[in-house]
């Protein structure tokens, strides 16, 4: 295996398990929203807020390592 | 929603790459992020294509031409890729000549449409000369300047209807101004105000609207026929970030800066390295604001292109299943042209809300009795 073929599997696997990480993570969010907003209806603007500042951030997380595996495949 | 296009970025990317490899040697050639990226034409493909005018700035003085061709044909210029193969400079560059005259020969055998010349990138001077600056246009500027244009063209009238008074003592008038005032006090009320307080938001409320009202614009106009997102290139989301950088930075008060450089209520042992993690972290909210616009903005784009390509890829196997896949492409591009919609207005919301909030963290004051833990 050459040093490019290893840099597309990097990159497969990084992408795979940057997905992963921000899966879990809004999902966490996501769940705990809705399980707040059944809780307290009337709160849901704010939890809606919460929600979408939170599940932003951890897709920054994600797209960081999104966009290292973006540079792996543009490797030569 | 968001992980979701995280996973079809990442897959279809993939599996255009190798798709494209191996689809290379029947002639079929899609060359996804080409289209995503600058490029120095407007696209209007089944029309034809429009190269934008190349402004160059070099010992000589400033250049003007109309288009990439006009400036190749000029004679001084070669794409700047020829100029790093390394042409003899002191041979007068006999290499770049004939590839020159190679270029112009292919591209007149090619047909009216001059498809080589939209592939050429940067401009160098065949004689070595250094290029100062290079203020050529590019899509991305055109549809950036049109953004502009559409945010002076709205809103300055819409700023003197207001001034006059229809909407501040009366009820707004019309469909256009009340739709725009739905955005407006939308930011106002529940962006800046909840985050920046009562007493600071409206300092900071004109450029919180300004970058939501561009970006929206920007990620709009790359939806419609034949547009480019201007938010969709790295460096347009940068400078858009670096001014929430200034700006948090010159909001900041003394509370901020000595959370950040001597943090109190922490062991002493522990604050420098407190330090250098702050120091880092002042750095990567904006950078993790520019790449967060850029990556939303072309991985959709990037999805579009890569699922209509299926029917390329597929109908280069063989016509039948090209005209099989077509449909489900179809649709399922409807579906994320759909989601794309969404993704503009929620990206700009997205960058405007993390603004303010940076900004608004800067203008914290702490109360330090409070805080000895």
């Amino acid at each position: 295996m050459d040093a490019s073929a290893l840099a597309y599997l990097a990159a497969g696997i990084g992408a795979g398990l940057a997905a992963i990480g921000a899966g879990i993570g809004i999902g966490r969010i996501g769940g705990s929203a809705v399980e707040g907003a059944a809780r307290q209806p009337e709160a849901v603007g704010q939890i809606r807020q919460l929600f979408i500042l939170g599940a932003a951030l951890i897709e920054g997380v994600a797209l960081f390592g999104i966009v290292v595996a973006l540079l792996l495949t543009l490797l030569k | 929603m968001m992980h979701l296009r995280t996973l079809l970025l990442s897959a279809l990317l993939l599996w255009d790459l190798a798709a494209g490899a191996s689809s290379g040697s029947d002639g079929v050639q899609l060359d996804v992020l080409h289209h995503v990226t600058n490029a120095y034409y407007l696209d209007f493909t089944p029309l034809g294509k429009l190269e934008l005018p190349r402004i160059l700035i070099d010992p000589e003085g400033v250049h003007v031409f109309p288009s990439t061709t006009a400036a190749l044909r000029d004679g001084r210029f070669i794409p700047a890729e020829w100029a790093e193969e390394g042409a003899p400079s002191g041979g007068g560059g006999e290499e770049a000549e004939s590839a020159r005259a190679g270029f112009f020969g292919e591209s007149r055998a090619g047909g009216p449409e001059t498809v080589e010349v939209t592939h050429v990138g940067k401009l160098a001077r065949r004689d070595g000369l250094p290029v100062y600056l290079d203020l050529s246009l590019t899509r991305h500027g055109v549809f950036m300047l049109l953004a502009a244009a559409l945010l002076l063209g709205i809103f300055l009238p819409l700023a003197a209807r207001y001034r006059a008074g229809i909407g501040r003592e009366s009820a707004p008038r019309g469909p256009w101004q009340n739709l725009w005032e739905t955005f407006i006090v939308f930011i106002r009320d529940e962006v800046a105000r909840p985050n920046l307080g009562e007493e600071h938001y409206r300092r900071y409320l004109p450029y919180l609207l300004t970058a939501f009202f561009f970006i929206l614009f920007c990620n709009l106009l790359g939806l419609v026929p034949f547009g480019a997102t201007a938010t969709g290139n790295i460096t347009v989301t940068a400078v858009l970030a670096s001014f929430t950088f200034i700006i948090t930075q010159v909001a900041g008060t003394r509370d901020y800066w000595r959370h950040i450089f001597w943090m109190p209520g922490v062991p002493v042992a522990l604050r420098p390295i407190l330090t250098v993690v702050e120091f880092i972290g002042l750095f990567t909210k904006p950078f993790a604001l520019a790449i967060r616009l850029f990556a939303n903005m072309t991985a959709g784009h990037v999805a579009i292109v890569c699922i209509l390509g299926l029917i390329f890829i597929f109908g280069g196997m063989s016509p039948a299943l090209g005209y099989a896949v077509a449909p489900f492409s179809v649709a399922v591009t409807l579906g994320v042209y759909g989601l794309e919609l969404l993704v503009a207005l929620l990206q700009a919301y997205i960058f405007t809300i993390l603004s303010a909030v940076f900004i608004a963290g800067a203008l914290e004051e702490h109360h330090h009795e409070e805080e000895t833990h």
